[in-house]
């Protein structure tokens, strides 16, 4: 669609077997299975916290509760209770979705379960790349994958759910690109 | 590893700004810096329980009791022993050309800057740093305003020597992507007459003609350094004047920006009317207005009447002052041309001159609201890389360059000035699927409106019952207006995008400056087809829905193709 001036010497192969720099035949691969068992333990873990002292304020012997409050316990257990469901279903659901490729020149992100999202992000265009690993990440050997590009905050390009080693491997290859680190 | 030595300005001494592989730690002031943040921040969130505290206890007379001297003398303890932890936590180094900085207590943050993607480097003097002759160092990135790199506390000497060290790298870089982009055969530079004969939209192989433009390309560009070189000479640039805005331009534009108000106020001898209207309205459902106010001496009316008075006398204000701020800030507005710059100046009483690189110019927009349309005037925004977050009145920020008040001529020429070739209106505007206005009705409108409905029917309120009906009409026309403004075209050299409901804005950018590529598609849209394309550019992004899937994926493939083939820089 636009000019190829320079078509003969570009290339954007796939790191895996594909040919074609087309987003459609990106060869994505999954990310980590933790990462989805960490969100489900998360999920699973605040909504019993959360009925646990719902319960515990209920039935505990020290203080008098209003009646009022008593007779709404069973409808906030079911409320949340549903909210614990749908987001754990959710997760159940989406956290499989979160695919990732590395190609030459790019990396790229797919997600979302009733949206579905390509993201690409050229490598050309990076400024700077982060690995956050939060308490559960680094207890599961896991990191997210920061990429920044001049396009903001807003557009943070992240894969999350990363083996470390993974996201060291692809930090590196960033850093390493020619269009990032060759002077 | 190769390490460099360079001399700062001021000493005279030789400063090492690279520090080696291994992490060094901050100057052990920097705990000082960090306890006053760290108290900073506390104290934000403390803020909002200062009230609840005044409540629940009288604080006043606490505030010398023991208990208090605890609670601050443990508070001060705190503050100042995060400091110290977030002080051991911090390392950083400056190592073949890279900032690397580690940070965080429970989450640690590794952050590494190449110098090159360095945009500015900002020294900052706190007042418990200058007796010590220490500085803080913030790196800012184009990429985020939060997420810029600060080296807290390093001498002063060093600051200014990695300053300069940096801003010598930038300039470096860009002089050789300057030089490597004369050996690329680009198309942006070809002659717009040639450019037409190989302007057609599919050519993704290099054609004969490449090594033509290439040398002409090479001519161009070491013209162009030629006279870069002259303005870094400081040598008397030749301004050309692009446009003038005449007092009367500005005060159309003072008008035309404040189209609410000009409806509210033209609308103000019906007030009264509405009002009464209204009320009836509410009291035939059993609502008394009078009740509400709980005003007992004025009569409801009379106290709306006031307060509408009031309103009014606030809006015709306000209109006057967007006349006269459009006057404050444009008067003797001159948009010139000096090499590779433009340049805005423009003031009444404070002059004020923005200047920003042509290369730096990320978007076109040229934004034409109804009232524009009956008089024909446009505004055109040359907009420059933005962070987000960043707070900036549009007409005085420097990342917007406004031409106010054009008239449709003038904007064509001053687009095609910009960028050259850019046909903003067209006719082969690809519109959006008319699904996106059945997904909108149903996604978005369809629960209040099926809400009223139900509630008309219920108790069997015709009124209601025809508001629900006449808000779903309001509302299919407004998605329908949208629908119909929303298209997108591809040239082989620009962008376009039009939007707007019932005004109409026009977009255009160069498919090289795209920092990320988003294309994404629901179930629905996947089922017919369908998909959407987001373009995040460095001076935000931009969206267009329910295209063709095949259409947004080769689009999407032929602007990263752009990025990722041409190499060149967005700024």
């Amino acid at each position: 669609m636009f000019s190829a001036s320079k078509a003969a010497e570009f290339s954007n192969e796939p790191l895996s077997q594909q040919n074609l720099p087309a987003l459609d035949l990106l060869a994505l691969t999954p990310v980590s299975k933790k990462y989805r068992t960490i969100n489900l333990g998360v999920c699973s873990t605040v909504t019993v916290l959360l009925l646990g002292a719902l319960s515990v304020a209920k039935y505990q012997p020290w203080f008098r509760v209003p009646d009022d409050l008593h007779n709404a316990y069973p409808y906030a257990c079911l409320v949340i209770f549903t909210l614990g469901f749908l987001w754990f279903t959710y997760h159940f659901f989406a956290d499989k979705k979160v695919k990732f490729a590395v190609r030459e020149q790019d990396v790229s992100k797919e997600s979302g379960l009733f949206f579905r999202q390509l993201s690409c992000q050229p490598i050309l265009r990076v400024q700077h790349v982060e690995l956050k690993r939060g308490p559960l990440d680094r207890w599961a050997g896991l990191a997210s994958l920061q990429v920044f590009s001049a396009g903001g905050e807003m557009h943070t390009f992240e894969i999350p759910g990363l083996e470390i080693d993974e996201a060291n491997q692809i930090r590196q290859f960033i850093l390493d690109h020619k269009d990032v680190s060759a002077r | 590893m190769e390490e460099q030595e360079i001399t700062s300005s001021n000493a005279g001494s030789s400063v090492k700004v690279e520090t080696g592989d291994a992490w060094q730690r901050l100057a052990i002031i920097a705990i000082l810096y960090f306890s006053a943040r760290n108290i900073k921040n506390s104290a934000q969130g403390l803020i909002y329980i200062i009230p609840a505290l005044a409540i629940g206890s009288n604080v006043l007379s606490k505030l010398n009791s023991p208990e208090a001297y605890i609670a601050i003398g443990t508070l001060v303890l705190l503050a100042v022993g995060s400091g110290l932890v977030s002080f051991f936590m911090y390392t950083f180094r400056v190592h073949n050309q890279h900032v690397e900085i580690q940070t965080g207590v429970f989450q640690r943050r590794y952050t590494n800057l190449p110098f090159w993607r360095i945009q500015n480097v900002k020294i900052e003097h706190p007042f418990y740093y200058r007796p010590f002759g220490y500085a803080l160092v913030v790196l800012d990135t184009a990429g985020s305003g939060k997420e810029e790199a600060n080296i807290v506390a390093v001498p002063v000497s060093y600051a200014n020597a990695l300053r300069k060290q940096v801003l010598a790298e930038k300039k470096k870089e860009e002089y050789s992507s300057a030089h490597s982009f004369s050996n690329l055969n680009e198309s942006s530079v070809q002659s717009p007459v040639k450019k037409s004969d190989q302007s057609t939209p599919e050519h993704l192989s290099s054609d004969n003609g490449a090594a033509h433009f290439g040398t002409l390309a090479g001519d161009m560009l070491e013209k162009k350094k030629l006279e870069r070189d002259m303005l870094e000479n400081d040598s008397a640039e030749s301004e050309e004047v692009l446009n003038t805005r005449s007092i009367g331009d500005i005060v159309i534009h003072g008008i035309t920006n404040n189209r609410v108000w000009i409806i509210l106020g033209a609308a103000a001898p019906f007030y009264d009317d509405a009002i009464g209207l209204v009320s009836d309205w509410l009291a035939d459902k059993g609502l008394q207005l009078n009740q509400l106010v709980g005003e007992q001496t004025v009569a409801w009316w009379q106290f709306g009447l006031y307060a509408f008075v009031i309103l009014m006398m606030i809006m015709a204000a306000m209109a006057l002052l967007s006349v006269g701020g459009a006057l404050f800030t444009f008067y003797g507005y001159t948009l010139s041309r000096s090499d590779d710059r433009y340049i805005r100046r423009s003031g009444l009483l404070n002059k004020q001159e923005v200047s920003m690189r042509a290369s730096r110019i990320q978007m076109i927009t040229a934004k034409q609201d109804w009232l524009d349309k009956i008089l024909k005037r446009v505004n055109l925004y040359f907009e420059q890389n933005s962070t987000a977050g960043q707070q900036v009145q549009e007409l005085m920020s420097p990342n917007k360059l406004i031409v106010p008040s054009v008239t449709e001529q003038e904007a064509v020429e001053l687009s095609q000035e910009v960028m050259p070739d850019c046909q903003l209106h067209r006719d082969d505007y690809l519109s959006v699927s008319k699904r996106f206005i059945l997904h909108w009705l149903i996604v978005a409108w369809s629960v209040p409106i099926l809400a009223l409905f139900i509630v008309g029917i219920v108790s069997s309120q015709l009124d209601i019952f025809l508001g629900s009906i006449g808000l779903l009409v309001a509302g299919g026309l407004l998605l329908t207006l949208r629908w119909w403004r929303w298209g997108i075209a591809a040239d082989g050299k620009y962008v376009y995008v039009r939007r707007g409901r019932i005004g109409v804005d026009y977009l255009c950018f160069e498919p090289y400056k795209i920092q990320q590529v988003i294309v994404k598609q629901s179930v629905f849209m996947r089922r017919h087809q369908l998909a959407s394309i987001k373009f995040v550019l460095a001076s935000g992004a931009v969206t267009v829905p329910f295209l063709p899937e095949h259409y947004v994926k080769a689009l999407a493939d032929s602007v990263l193709y752009e990025v990722e083939s041409t190499r060149k820089s967005w700024m």
